[in-house]
């Protein structure tokens, strides 16, 4: 699903480059994430258990990083050196985040409580997706069009708000079971909204930074 | 025994001169923009600035702002004795010292001019016979003053004026960073050309120095060789003064400023050497250092940036005491050293 790089293409590549490139990497990885959560509720564990694998066990970034790190602080790019090294390393935190879903998501074998709840799951699902996406637009306009990613990442605020509505109904609906769950089940869907949210909040994080960079170096008339 | 004395002074006069141009080179810290922007090799760039510094120092020094202070601010016919050119050199070294330890970013040619009155004053009541009211130049001490403050107030203006220019012609039409990037390193260059030209007159508005030795060219103490002379010295030790001492307030300014963009740097850089060339094509004394707070502030106000008027309204008390706390110290010196029979 991910392709491997050779060394000596790295190096050709533009820290701008790079860093799309570091973010395609990632944004797919946190697809194959979702896609996976997916597989969880559609109760297809083998797959569920594949695409975890494959984003604990991925390791292309980390030559893009190293590309990247080489590359930076040779740069002559003086006065946007930092905010560019810390762009990439919030790039670079959504891998962790997703690491740390899958390792936690592959420790038990879950069952759903009903399907209202894997409908909504679903719905935050869909808008993780969306805001990683749009939030792989955004790394990749800050070169060309620091208005656009502004935009866009208004709009991930946005959907992260929405998320933050299902969220609660969900960790409401989960509390309020009629059946007395194991505690093992009722910890594992409520760790698993949360870090789908802790992915989401950092993307909103995120956001605000593209944001702080815009107003930051566009000159308004 | 007066005439040794006297000769011993002229010495430790010409000295403190070329100790005070050593200073002048070694608090500038016009070049941390330039090495902020990591244009020049670090080493190369404080070459250059000091070259420049001395070289403004030098290619001035005939007239200019060191004749305003060594000879044109003073009445017809008044002339500076060696011990009062000594006695405002020491009043405007301890006062910048108290400033320093205070942590307060004092004007030496503030200082400077308030002790120069100081002395004057005290000389005309006490020991010259002469009228107060005919010891100075009035107009011209009047034009040194009135340019104390509107050198700053030109300099945020034209600051702010050429910012909304350059923004309405181009900077506002950079879209991305990449753009930004790309234009910026342009800027990084001509902020080179900019700061070797605001040097040059940093160098050239620096009266201090050759002020005093200006003046003991005007007494005829030392003959126009030797003020040539003692001139080039002083150039010379400007540029030492940046290149030995300067480097370590520079680098840690510059460290400040990795993140700031040259566009800005060249804008202060240029509104302040616009105003430095008028002052000294006008042989009036100014401060540096306020014209480049004020001109900071008017790139920030074109901006809209917030501006920290706490601190900015306690640096200008410090700015508007420091010319009569100069003068009275100058003045009490003087007294005193006249009431010993030291002169």
């Amino acid at each position: 699903m991910i392709l491997e790089y050779e060394e000596k293409e790295l190096k050709k590549k533009s820290i701008d480059e790079l860093t799309h490139l570091f973010m395609d990497i990632i944004s797919k990885q946190n697809l194959v994430l979702i896609e996976g959560i997916e597989y969880l509720i559609d109760e297809n564990h083998e797959q569920f258990n594949t695409n975890m694998n494959h984003v604990i066990e991925t390791t292309t970034e980390v030559q893009v990083k190293k590309a990247f790190e080489s590359k930076i602080f040779k740069s002559k790019l003086i006065f946007s050196k930092a905010d560019r090294l810390k762009l990439f390393n919030k790039i670079n935190e959504i891998k962790n985040i997703g690491e740390f879903m899958a390792n936690r998501m592959l420790v038990y074998r879950i069952i759903f409580p009903d399907n209202e709840f894997k409908l909504r799951l679903s719905r935050i699902l869909d808008s993780l997706k969306l805001i990683s996406t749009d939030l792989s637009t955004a790394v990749k306009s800050i070169g060309t069009d620091l208005n656009k990613a502004h935009d866009i990442c208004e709009e991930i605020k946005e959907e992260r708000r929405k998320m933050r509505k299902i969220e609660f109904q969900l960790i409401h609906r989960l509390y309020h079971y009629d059946m007395d769950y194991l505690s093992r089940t009722f910890l594992y869907l409520k760790d698993m909204v949360e870090d789908v949210m802790m992915l989401a909040d950092h993307i909103k994080t995120f956001s605000e930074y593209i944001q702080f960079l815009s107003i930051k170096y566009l000159i308004f008339k | 025994m007066a005439n040794e004395l006297n000769q011993i002074m002229i010495i430790v006069l010409i000295i403190l001169a070329i100790a005070l141009a050593f200073s002048i080179g070694a608090n500038d810290e016009t070049l941390s923009a330039l090495v902020g922007t990591g244009a020049l090799k670090f080493k190369i760039a404080l070459i250059i600035g000091g070259t420049a510094i001395g070289g403004g120092m030098i290619l001035t020094s005939g007239g200019f702002v060191a004749k305003t202070v060594g000879s044109d601010i003073l009445g017809e016919g008044l002339v500076y004795t060696t011990s009062m050119l000594l006695t405002v050199l020491i009043s405007s070294i301890l006062w910048l010292i108290v400033g320093s330890f205070a942590g307060i970013p004092l004007s030496s040619t503030h200082a400077l001019i308030g002790s120069v009155v100081g002395v004057i004053i005290t000389y005309s009541i006490f020991q010259g016979g002469v009228d107060p009211q005919t010891a100075f130049n009035w107009e011209k001490l009047g034009n040194v003053i009135l340019s104390w403050f509107i050198s700053p107030i030109f300099g945020l203006l034209i600051t702010y004026i050429l910012f909304k220019i350059m923004a309405k012609l181009y900077l506002t039409r950079l879209k991305g960073l990449n753009q930004i990037e790309i234009s910026e390193n342009y800027f990084k260059w001509i902020l080179v050309i900019a700061v070797i030209f605001a040097e040059i007159w940093v160098g050239a508005n620096s009266g201090e120095a050759l002020g005093i030795l200006y003046g003991l060219l005007d007494n005829g103490s030392i003959s126009f060789e030797q003020y040539y002379l003692y001139a080039i010295f002083c150039g010379i030790f400007a540029f030492l003064g940046i290149y030995i001492a300067a480097r370590y307030v520079i680098k840690n300014l510059a460290i400040q400023m990795t993140d700031s963009r040259p566009s800005e740097g060249l804008i202060i850089q240029i509104s302040s050497a616009i105003i430095l060339m008028i002052a000294t094509l006008l042989s009036l004394p100014i401060s540096h250092s306020h014209v480049i707070v004020f001109c900071i502030i008017g790139i920030n106000l074109a901006q809209k940036k917030e501006i920290e008027t706490k601190s900015l309204s306690r640096m200008a008390i410090y700015w508007v005491l420091t010319f009569p706390i100069a003068a009275i110290m100058a003045g009490l010196l003087y007294f005193g050293l006249m009431s010993i029979g030291f002169i």
